[in-house]
């Protein structure tokens, strides 16, 4: 019940206000693009369709109307949790942003093709949103970096011939990736506490 | 009784939450000060250091603008005061004006502070009764200060260098 009605809720609005902070010369608050709200959307389904979350358990008609507005919210505040961590892994401009973007949606159909289980989508979710984070907060960051270091020219001797115009994003303060990770570690977490579907055991009577 | 209590609570404090979510989202505070400030001045009990307030009007009267603008910011630290901004971005004008020619990067200080001052005076009016200033309201500074950084053919009118400053 304190998972229900406080955990959830205020770690997935906590997540909301984390992924879109970025530090530069000044603190920026960045709402969700639009295409995180369908990319987030992707998610809620294919945890539904896993069994990683069960809306049933949170709204239905056997529960008190105060359980269900409880219910309401946690789905709610998960739907913008989850387009605030997309928000979070996916780069800001460019190139990369329409890469990245494309990969997710490739990537959450795919899942959701594959029909997984509970644990098998809550791996795959730490796997995407991992990756996309290294490779924005760390990758494009140093290919960005107007100061360079050896990553940076590793990177330039293995894209030799492209041009870094395509690829350089607005170059953050380090402090940016550290909130982002907690925001993606925070809302991977919250995922794993939602209340998963039930699955009853059958067993063989001869 | 105790779970529909808790149950309660939870619901409350997740919409208090998603509505300072929602209002940090809206005004995008810089500092603490600006967001303790901004939430003040959002119930109405914001309050400018006067004495602050009144060192850097002295100090704008005396053309020592830099010295002023520190004044004012100490006396508006979260730049919820509409009075103060107003101040702030006519020191950014007379600093920036010149017969000659404008300094672009003060005149656009000077916009983006009339700007602070329009968004925190109520329905965006702001008249500043004051008998040596010959703009006494935000939108005929706003208006001075983006006439400004404006490129014209009149620029180059020699006439200009006959023009005074208000």
């Amino acid at each position: 019940m304190i998972r229900e009605a406080f955990v959830l809720p205020l770690t997935f609005l906590t997540v909301t206000l984390v992924g879109g902070i970025r530090v530069a010369d000044r603190i920026v608050l960045v709402p969700p693009p639009l295409f995180s709200l369908v990319l987030a959307f992707l998610l809620l389904g294919l945890l539904v369709r896993s069994g990683a979350l069960a809306p049933e358990r949170l709204m239905n008609g056997a529960r008190s109307p105060l359980q269900n507005a409880g219910g309401a919210v946690i789905l709610l505040t998960a739907f913008v949790a989850a387009a605030q961590a997309f928000n979070a892994a996916i780069p800001e401009a460019g190139l990369p942003r329409l890469l990245f973007s494309v990969f997710l949606f490739v990537l959450l159909v795919n899942t959701s093709a594959a029909a997984p289980d509970r644990v098998r989508v809550l791996r795959s979710m730490l796997v995407i949103f991992g990756s996309a984070f290294i490779l924005k907060f760390i990758i494009l960051a140093a290919l960005s970096d107007p100061a360079g270091g050896w990553l940076k020219r590793t990177l330039l001797a293995m894209l030799e011939g492209l041009t870094l115009g395509t690829l350089s994003q607005e170059p953050y303060r380090p402090v940016t990736g550290y909130v982002a990770f907690a925001a993606l570690a925070l809302f991977i977490g919250s995922l794993a506490l939602l209340p998963a579907r039930q699955t009853t055991a059958l067993t063989r009577t001869s | 009784m105790r779970e529909s209590l808790l149950r309660s609570i939870g619901l409350a404090l997740a919409a208090a939450y998603a509505f300072f979510i929602g209002w940090l989202y809206i005004r995008q505070p810089q500092t603490v000060a600006e967001m303790t400030g901004a939430m003040s001045a959002s119930i109405g009990v914001y309050q400018v250091d006067e004495t602050a307030f009144a060192d850097g009007l002295r100090l704008f009267r005396a053309s020592q603008f830099e010295a002023s603008r520190l004044a004012f910011d100490r006396a508006d630290r979260a730049h919820q005061d509409p009075r103060t901004q107003f101040y702030i971005a006519y020191s950014y004008y007379r600093q920036g004006w010149g017969r000659v020619y404008n300094d672009d990067v003060l005149f656009q200080r000077g916009l983006e502070a009339i700007d602070r001052a329009i968004a925190a005076a109520p329905n965006g009016r702001i008249v500043v009764e004051d008998r040596d200033l010959q703009m006494r309201s935000g939108d005929e500074l706003k208006a001075e200060l983006q006439a400004g950084l404006r490129r014209e053919a009149s620029d180059f009118n020699p006439l200009k260098v006959f023009r005074q400053r208000k």
